[in-house]
C-alpha cells in the first residue's frame, strides 16, 4: 500500500514557547492529590495502572488457589481440600485467570500503551474508560465476596449446563458465576471500543495505518475480537441466569431447550478468548524483539496480516472443544482442518521474530529472556494443540491432564511470559525506575523451570488416564510421583512470583532512574518523560516512518495550535492520520463510579429477584443522565472553545 | 525530553464535525456492533431451538397476534423519516429544524415503548411455557432494553435542545443519536419477521 507522506503546510506556525505551553498544560491536565480526586481521575495511565495492579492481585489470588490445588494433589488421598471446596477452587481459579486477570490485564496494557505509542494525550472516551474499570472491580469483588462466603461458583469456568442449571445447582453459586461474567464482559467491551476508536482516530499526524506499531495492531485485532466474541458469553450467561431465575427453558431439554446450545454459545466466545489473551502478547514480543535486537521486526506486513488472519481464524475453531459431544463427521473434519490452519499464521510470526533476532544484535536483558522463554514454551503448547486438533487423539485424552498441560503451556507460555517481559520492559516508563536485572533473571529462571516442572509431567499423567477436575486419586493409580513433581514445580513458580513482587517493591523506591528511553526503543512512548506527564506529550508528535525515534533521533517534529487552557486533543483521519479536527476532552468526574455503582445494584439484585430490573434500571438511567448532562466547568469550557471561531 | 521542531499548525481545524470524522460516531458504531451481535445471538438461538420441535410454534401454543407487532414495525420503519430530518437539520446547524423533528421522534419512541409492552401479550406464549416462548421473549426483551435506553437518550437530548446555550457539539451528538436510531429501528424489521411471522410458515 502506498501512502502519501505527511505534507508540511506552506506556512508553518511560529515556534511557540515550549516552557509556557508545558506550564499551562500542567495546570489544565493536573491530577490533584487526594482520594476523591484519585477516584475521579479519567487519565488513561492512572486508570490502566489501577487495572494492572487489580488484575495482578487477582492473578495472585488465583495463583494461591492453584497452589492449594497442587498441595491437595501432591499425594494420593490427601485431605487438604474436600471435594466441594476443590470444585470451587478450580472454578474460581479458572474464572479469575480468564475473566479477571488475562483479558483485563492485556487490555489494560493496551489502554496504557496505545495512546502513548500513537502520540495521543488520552484514550478517545476517558470517562467510559474509568467506568469500565469500576465495573470490572465490582465484578471481581462480587466473585470473591461470594467465594469467601462459601458461595463461590463450582461448575467450572465453562459453566456447562445442565450441571449449572436450576436442577443440579440449587443455591446461588452458578448465579454468581453468570453475573460476575456479565460485569467483566461489560468492562472488556468498553475497553475494546476505547482501543479501536483511539487507534483509528487519535494517531499522531503521519502515522498511517501501515506505520502503526505492531503492538497497536495487536491491540486493535484483540479489541475487534472482543467486540464480536464477548457478546456470546454475555448473552449465554444471561440465558442461564434467566433459566435459573424466571424458569425459561433455553437449556432445559424437557421443554425444547438444548444443552449443546450452551456449549456452542460458550465456545464461540471461549475459543476466540484464547486469542484475545494471546494476540496482545504477540505485540509485546514484537516491541521487545525490535528494541533488543536494534532492528525493526522483519516482515512488518506479514506480521500484521498474520495477526489479522489469527483474529479471523480464531472464530472458526470453537467446535474443537466439543469433539466428544458427537457432532457430525463433516463438522469434525472441518474444525480439525481449521484448528491446524491457525498454526500457520502463528508459525509465520515465530519465523519473523527468529529472522529479526538472527539478523540483529540481541541483548539478553530480562524482557528479552522472557521472549525467548515464550518462544520455547509456546511452541511446545502449539505442538500439543495440533495433536489435540486431531479427533481420534482428542477423544483419547479428552478431559484428561493432557489438556490441562496443553492449555497452560499455551496460556502461560503464550501470554504470561510475554506479559512479564512487558512488565520489565515498560516498568521504567510507567514508574520512572528500572526493575532490578539480577532479581529479574532469578524471576525468569525460576518461572521457566517451575512452569515446565509443573505442567510437563501433566502430559504424561493425561496419557496415563488421570482425569481433570478430580480432587484426589488412589495410590494404586501410580500417579503420585508425577503429581508430586508438578506440585514442587508450583512451589517454584510461587517463589519466582515472590521474587517479582519483591523486585517491584524494592525498585519502586530504590530502582535506578530510567530516563525517557532507557532501552533505546523506537516507538513514541519513549519520546516522552518517564513516567509521562498527565498530558503525555506537550506537543503532538508528527511521524514519517515506523520507527520514529530511530529515524529522527535528534529532534521531534511536532504540531502546534492545540489549546493549553482546556484538555484539547487532535483527531486525525482513519487511514492516513491527517489532522482533521480538534476535540475537547472531559474533565475528571465521579459519574463513571456512580454509574458503575448503579450497574452493580442492577446486576446483584437481579440474582435474587426479577424486580432487580425495576429497581436497578431507573438508577442506571439516572446515573447516565447525570454523566451526560452538560454543566459546570465542562459546559463553560465547551462554550469557550466553541466561541473561538 | 528531545528538542522539538514545529512542522504544522492545527489552530484552524474545526471542532464540530459529523459522521465518521467524529469520535462519538465511532463510539456509536462500536456499540452498534456489540448490540447487533447480541441480537444476532438471539436469532441463532431461535433457529437452533427450532430444530427441537416438530411444529413451530410447538403443539398447543397459539400463533402470535399480528396487529400490534405490525403497527410497531411500521412505526419503527416510518420513524426514520423524521429522524432523517433531524440528522439533516443538525448537519445544517439548523437548531429550530432539529428541535421540531426531535419532538416528533420523542413522541414516536414513547409510542414504540407502549407498543412493545403490548407486543409481549401478542406473543400469546409465556417465557416459561417452552423454549419457544423463552427465545421469543428474550428477543423482545433484548431489543426492548435497547429501545428503553434509546428512549431515555432521545428524551434527554430533546430536553437539552430546548435549554439556552445549545452547543454545536450537541448537534453533532444529535446526528450520532440518529445513527443509533437507524440501527435500532432497522434491525427490528428482520427480528419482527422472525418472532411474529416465522411461526406462520416454518
Amino acid at each position: 500500500m502506498s501512502v502519501p507522506a505527511y505534507r508540511e503546510p506552506q506556512t508553518p506556525a511560529p515556534y511557540e514557547d515550549e516552557e509556557r505551553t508545558r506550564r499551562e498544560l500542567e495546570v489544565t491536565w493536573a491530577q490533584p492529590p487526594g482520594l476523591w480526586n484519585w477516584i475521579r481521575s479519567v487519565d488513561h495511565k492512572s486508570v490502566a495502572k489501577r487495572y494492572i495492579v487489580t488484575a495482578f492481585v487477582f492473578f495472585v489470588l488465583a495463583g494461591l488457589q492453584a497452589a492449594m490445588m497442587r498441595a491437595q494433589l501432591s499425594r494420593p488421598e490427601n485431605h487438604i481440600l474436600g471435594p466441594d471446596a476443590y470444585n470451587q477452587f478450580f472454578t474460581v481459579h479458572g474464572v479469575t485467570m480468564m475473566f479477571l486477570f488475562a483479558v483485563p490485564i492485556m487490555e489494560a496494557m493496551g489502554l496504557y500503551l496505545v495512546p502513548l505509542m500513537i502520540g495521543a494525550r488520552n484514550v478517545a472516551f476517558p470517562r467510559l474508560n474509568a467506568y469500565g474499570y469500576w465495573v470490572y472491580l465490582a465484578g471481581g469483588l462480587f466473585l470473591y465476596i461470594a467465594f469467601f462466603l462459601n458461595t463461590g461458583p463450582d461448575v467450572g469456568w465453562f459453566g456447562y449446563v445442565p450441571l449449572s442449571g436450576p436442577e443440579f445447582s440449587p443455591g446461588k453459586r452458578a448465579d454468581v458465576y453468570a453475573q460476575s461474567i456479565t460485569f467483566t464482559e461489560i468492562a472488556a467491551l468498553a475497553g475494546a471500543v476505547e482501543i479501536i476508536v483511539t487507534a483509528f482516530k487519535n494517531r499522531a499526524p503521519g502515522m498511517t495505518l501501515n506505520r502503526m506499531p505492531l503492538l497497536v495492531w495487536a491491540m486493535l485485532v484483540q479489541a475487534f475480537m472482543i467486540l464480536f466474541a464477548m457478546p456470546w458469553v454475555a448473552t449465554a450467561t444471561q440465558f442461564l441466569a434467566m433459566d435459573r431465575l424466571v424458569a425459561t427453558h433455553f437449556f432445559n431439554y424437557a421443554e425444547g431447550g438444548d444443552a449443546l446450545l450452551w456449549q456452542h454459545l460458550f465456545w464461540f466466545f471461549g475459543h476466540p478468548e484464547v486469542y484475545i489473551i494471546f494476540i496482545p502478547a504477540l505485540g509485546f514480543v514484537s516491541s521487545i524483539v525490535a528494541t533488543f535486537t536494534r532492528r525493526p521486526v522483519f516482515g512488518y506486513p506479514v506480521m500484521v496480516l498474520s495477526m489479522v488472519a489469527t483474529g479471523f481464524l480464531g472464530f472458526g475453531l470453537w467446535v474443537h472443544h466439543m469433539f466428544a459431544t458427537g457432532i457430525p463427521l463433516l463438522g469434525e473434519s472441518f474444525f480439525t482442518g481449521a484448528s491446524m490452519m491457525i498454526a500457520i499464521p502463528s508459525g509465520i510470526q515465530i519465523f519473523c521474530w527468529i529472522a529479526t533476532i538472527w539478523s540483529g544484535r540481541p541483548r539478553f536483558t530480562v524482557p528479552f529472556l522472557f521472549v525467548l522463554g515464550f518462544i520455547v514454551i509456546f511452541i511446545i503448547g502449539g505442538f500439543t494443540g495440533v495433536m489435540l486438533a486431531s479427533v481420534p487423539f482428542d477423544q483419547q485424552v479428552h478431559d484428561s491432564y493432557f489438556v490441562v498441560a496443553h492449555f497452560h503451556y499455551v496460556l502461560i507460555g503464550g501470554a504470561v511470559f510475554p506479559l512479564f517481559g512487558a512488565f520489565y520492559y515498560w516498568f521504567p516508563k510507567m514508574t520512572g525506575r528500572m526493575l532490578s536485572e539480577r532479581l529479574g533473571r532469578w524471576n525468569f529462571g525460576l518461572f521457566f523451570i517451575g512452569m515446565n516442572l509443573t505442567f510437563f509431567p501433566m502430559h504424561q499423567l493425561g496419557l496415563e488416564g488421570m482425569p481433570r477436575r478430580v480432587y484426589t486419586y488412589l495410590p494404586e493409580t501410580g500417579w503420585g510421583h508425577l503429581n508430586l513433581l508438578a506440585s514442587i514445580g508450583a512451589a517454584v513458580i510461587a517463589l519466582s512470583m515472590l521474587i517479582f513482587v519483591i523486585n517491584v517493591a524494592v525498585s519502586l523506591r530504590n530502582g535506578v532512574l530510567a530516563g525517557d528511553n532507557p532501552w533505546g526503543g523506537e516507538t513514541l512512548e519513549w519520546a516522552t518523560s518517564s513516567p509521562p506527564r498527565p498530558y503525555n506529550f506537550a506537543q503532538i508528535p508528527v511521524v514519517s516512518g515506523r520507527a520514529p525515534l530511530w529515524e529522527e533521533p535528534d529532534e521531534m517534529p511536532v504540531v502546534t495550535g492545540l489549546r493549553t487552557d482546556v484538555r484539547d486533543v487532535l483527531v486525525t483521519t482513519m487511514l492516513d492520520a491527517e489532522p482533521d479536527s480538534k476535540h475537547r476532552h472531559p474533565i475528571p468526574s465521579s459519574w463513571p463510579l456512580i454509574t458503575a455503582i448503579a450497574t452493580t445494584i442492577l446486576f446483584v439484585t437481579l440474582i435474587f429477584t426479577p424486580w432487580g430490573a425495576v429497581i436497578g434500571t431507573p438508577l442506571f438511567l439516572l446515573a447516565l443522565l447525570g454523566w451526560g448532562w452538560p454543566r459546570g466547568r465542562d459546559k463553560r469550557e465547551q462554550q469557550l472553545v466553541e466561541s473561538e471561531g | 525530553m528531545r528538542p522539538t521542531r514545529a512542522v504544522a499548525d492545527v489552530r484552524a481545524l474545526p471542532r464540530t464535525v459529523f459522521g465518521n470524522r467524529s469520535l462519538m460516531w465511532w463510539g456509536t458504531v462500536g456499540f452498534i456492533m456489540i448490540e447487533g451481535s447480541t441480537l444476532f445471538i438471539c436469532v441463532v438461538t431461535y433457529f437452533y431451538l427450532r430444530r427441537n420441535f416438530a411444529t413451530w410454534p410447538p403443539e398447543h401454543i397459539l400463533r402470535p397476534a399480528l396487529l400490534i407487532p405490525t403497527i410497531q414495525a411500521a412505526v419503527m420503519l416510518l420513524s426514520n423519516i423524521p429522524m432523517r430530518g433531524v440528522d439533516r437539520a443538525s448537519k445544517r446547524m439548523d437548531l429550530a429544524g432539529v428541535r421540531s423533528a426531535m419532538v416528533i421522534c420523542s413522541i414516536l419512541i414513547v409510542i414504540m415503548c407502549v407498543l412493545r409492552a403490548f407486543e409481549f401479550s401478542a406473543l400469546k406464549v409465556r417465557w416459561d411455557t417452552s423454549a419457544y416462548g423463552s427465545v421469543a421473549w428474550a428477543t423482545l426483551v433484548a431489543h426492548g432494553t435497547l429501545l428503553l435506553l434509546e428512549t431515555a437518550e432521545t428524551l434527554a437530548i430533546t430536553v437539552l435542545l430546548f435549554q439556552p446555550n445549545v452547543e454545536d457539539r450537541d448537534l453533532s451528538g444529535v446526528s450520532d443519536n440518529a445513527l443509533y436510531w437507524y440501527f435500532l429501528t432497522g434491525v427490528w424489521i428482520p427480528l419482527y419477521v422472525m418472532v411474529f411471522l416465522t411461526p406462520y410458515f416454518m
